[in-house]
């Protein structure tokens, strides 16, 4: 499936483009439809604080972890019983729930969708493929 | 299949801050609140399946 990056707000150009995909996130009985940036360069995914709360998952219950980004440490929260349903593929994964990220709330990378689906960035055409892995 | 482009620039026109609630088709926001749990409850009653996004001024400058 191709999907066109999203243009999103941006202060001086009117405008950025960015691969994001619909996601809804189950745990247990709660479930959670946001947008998620694709990003090769993200070791595994993240969620917020915030929507690990409408979740209904107990985070401040986890131990932290730390982690790096290219500007510093981050304080993590690792979370193994997530399912995801992305385009009608539906897997398990392990997110880490992040206090205070920004812009982005959810954040999808190497260890979860990238493990699921060959993923090729076109973002000379504005666009990027995204083929799910078949399974027996 | 190429699927239709989210512009997110028309649907977070008129909100700087907070959070939206966006329509299963993704060409309107139904709800804005100053934060998610608000919008969550604006929605609680809402049939239609929904997406929460944050709505902010700036995406750009990105490095993650």
């Amino acid at each position: 499936m191709i999907i066109p990056y999203s243009p999103l707000p941006d202060f001086k150009s009117r405008s950025v483009l960015a691969p994001l995909i619909p996601v809804t996130f189950y745990n247990g009985k709660y479930e959670f439809s946001t947008f998620a940036l694709v990003d090769s360069g993200a070791t595994g995914g993240v969620i917020s604080t915030v929507i690990a709360n409408a979740l209904h998952i107990k985070w401040e219950k986890i131990p932290v972890m730390y982690g790096f980004t290219v500007g510093g440490t981050l304080r993590s929260h690792r979370f193994n019983s997530l399912k995801a349903n992305i385009y009608d593929h539906e897997f398990s994964l392990s997110m880490g729930i992040v206090e205070g990220t920004s812009p982005y709330k959810c954040i999808l990378g190497q260890r979860d969708l990238f493990q699921r689906a060959k993923i090729i960035f076109e973002a000379y055409k504005n666009q990027f493929e995204l083929v799910f892995r078949e399974y027996n | 299949m190429k699927y239709p482009k989210i512009n997110f620039v028309k649907l977070l026109k008129d909100y700087k801050d907070g959070w939206v609630a966006i329509s299963s088709d993704f060409k309107s926001v139904v709800f804005h609140g100053k934060d998610l749990r608000e919008v969550m409850k604006k929605t609680k009653s809402s049939k239609e399946k929904i997406y929460y996004f944050p709505a902010g001024q700036s995406y750009s400058n990105f490095v993650g």
